[in-house]
């Protein structure tokens, strides 16, 4: 008689495969709906862990839109003595625009910038009493977006040294403190990102261990008849991908409520600086990588659960 | 398969010596009995062949192959070959007999078809048929003991070990169960089983061995069962 290898398995079909899955889908739904409460804690509880750097994702996401925005108008205005003639400003208004980086180059002359003045103030007719026009031409000049504020810098110094020039000033401090705010906010979001998302797998390895606990005589009864580990922990995981899948919609739908809450005071805001507000971020690749951040954390606590679970009984 | 123990010893952490110095053959397709007082070791000995455990010293052959050289990875499919039956039953109350019984079909990946098929010739072997949609808490405890069996053999394994099947169930139930598994014998199937309960296993005409303190002290019996 032909020797059984004793520890060779058949191939498995594939259909086997799929329908174990299938099996397996509906157990862990029907396992959730039947504990609801406690599956809307937890929910509720890797919510609020993601949430969080959810919302300062979308925060760090707009603060980019906006320094973006603002790096539109990056460049300087130079200004002239009174009285010099207008051919100094034209010639410089002509280099500029011929040097390389420099996207733009307005020139404002001393009756273009009284009139402007003259809308803008809102004193017009006290201005008509004044004999001489007091207001310098001046050149403003922007860059594109090769030009780093250090290059600003560099050209802002080059125009200061034409003839008949009183004064430079660079249009940068916004920029760099909105790059400032950014930079915290990105370190924030990370650090809580990893706080909270560790929070996130200790939550669920911590429900699905005691689920594990509760099935603890299926688990055995799975081993004694042949089951391997990845099929003894194939519920587990699943109920982590629920729980992760739950907790990352409840994340969505804070950050929402949140958004609804902002959207009209930022709408006025952004007004106020003559932008129209465009949120960044909150579009269906966030709600895909929100639902796959959650899904992967809940995982990863299941994951770690059973593993050390199954390793101290030491069956499977 | 046949078994084989050779000069197993079984020592816990504590200190407990559960198995000493064993040595026994279990020639393919025989009965066996092991019998002893509690804490005489069968149950180690079946958790040994079942690789819940591993010998101190000593080898635990089955088809000729030292199962400790088993690696890990592959102890499920090893496992698959063995059919396994506990006092407590262990069914899982949430799912209908059939499915408890289709368990280790699910589990080594059998096609639907030949699936219904078996589990409905393993329930007919135990005279479940007409109770498979029932759940296990509607069966009285002698009908959850055959679906354990049902469960047990619906694999067809070569080995069917039994660790104190009878200990919950009055003398005729008992009876029953072991003719039960006689039966599977009968078509080649290797059994142990291990009871406390001497009366009975002594009118069972098979092959009888008696443990104490984890040492043979006697075997009986027909010594080649089959």
């Amino acid at each position: 008689m032909a020797r059984v290898r004793i520890w060779q398995a058949e191939s498995r079909p594939w259909s086997a495969y799929w329908r174990d899955h299938g099996r397996v889908v509906g157990d862990t739904l029907s396992y959730v709906t039947g504990r609801f409460a406690t599956t809307l804690w937890v929910w509720l509880t890797i919510g609020v862990a993601l949430a969080v750097p959810a919302a300062l994702y979308l925060l760090e996401a707009n603060l980019g839109q906006a320094a973006g925005q603002w790096r539109e108008n990056l460049g300087f205005s130079v200004y002239y003595k009174p009285g010099v003639p207008l051919n100094e400003p034209q010639t410089l208004a002509k280099r500029l625009q011929a040097m390389d980086g420099v996207e733009r180059v307005w020139l404002m002359t001393p009756d273009e910038a009284l009139a402007e003045f003259r809308e803008l103030s809102g004193i017009g007719d006290a201005l008509g009493l004044l004999e001489d026009n007091p207001l310098p031409a001046s050149v403003r000049a922007t860059v594109n977006a090769t030009v780093s504020t250090d290059g600003v810098a560099r050209l802002a110094e080059e125009a200061a040294g034409a003839n008949g020039v009183a004064d430079v000033v660079v249009e940068r401090s916004w920029l760099e403190r909105l790059g400032a705010v950014r930079e915290i906010v990105i370190r924030l979001y990370w650090s809580l990102a990893a706080i909270l998302g560790l929070g996130a797998v200790l939550t669920s390895g911590a429900t699905v261990r005691l689920a594990i606990e509760s099935r603890l005589e299926e688990v055995k009864v799975l081993t004694l008849v042949g089951a391997g580990r990845a099929y003894v922990r194939r519920p587990f995981l699943y109920l982590g991908a629920v729980y992760g899948l739950g907790g990352a919609v409840i994340a969505a739908m804070a950050v929402s409520g949140l958004l609804l809450l902002l959207e009209g005071p930022l709408v006025r805001l952004f007004a106020s600086y003559g932008r129209d507000l465009e949120l960044a971020g909150f579009d269906p690749i966030f709600h895909v990588m929100l639902l796959a951040a959650g899904a992967v954390l809940g995982v990863l606590g299941a994951a770690a659960a059973s593993r050390q679970r199954l390793d101290r009984m030491g069956l499977a | 398969m046949g078994i084989e123990f050779r000069h197993v010893v079984k020592r816990f952490e504590n200190g407990t010596e559960a198995l000493s110095d064993v040595s026994i053959a279990i020639p393919t397709g025989s009965m066996t009995f092991l019998t002893g007082h509690s804490g005489a070791g069968k149950t180690t000995f079946l958790n040994l062949l079942l690789r819940l455990d591993s010998p101190t010293r000593g080898s635990v052959l089955v088809n000729d192959v030292d199962i400790a050289g088993i690696k890990r990875r592959h102890l499920p499919v090893y496992r698959r070959h063995l059919g396994v039956v506990f006092q407590d039953g262990q069914l899982l109350d949430g799912r209908s007999i059939f499915d408890n019984v289709a368990l280790p079909l699910h589990v080594a990946g059998t096609r639907a078809r030949d699936m219904a098929r078996r589990v409905r010739a393993a329930l007919g072997s135990v005279d479940l048929l007409a109770k498979a949609r029932l759940l296990p808490a509607q069966l009285s405890a002698g009908e959850r003991q055959r679906v354990v069996i049902a469960r047990a053999v619906v694999n067809r394994p070569k080995i069917l070990l039994a660790d104190e099947p009878t200990g919950n169930l009055d003398p005729t139930l008992s009876r029953t169960i072991i003719r039960l598994f006689r039966r599977f014998h009968d078509v080649g199937v290797t059994v142990v089983v291990a009871s406390h309960d001497t009366e009975l296993v002594g009118t069972m005409g098979s092959r009888v061995v008696e443990l104490d303190h984890g040492r043979i002290v006697g075997q009986g019996g027909t010594s080649a069962d089959g």
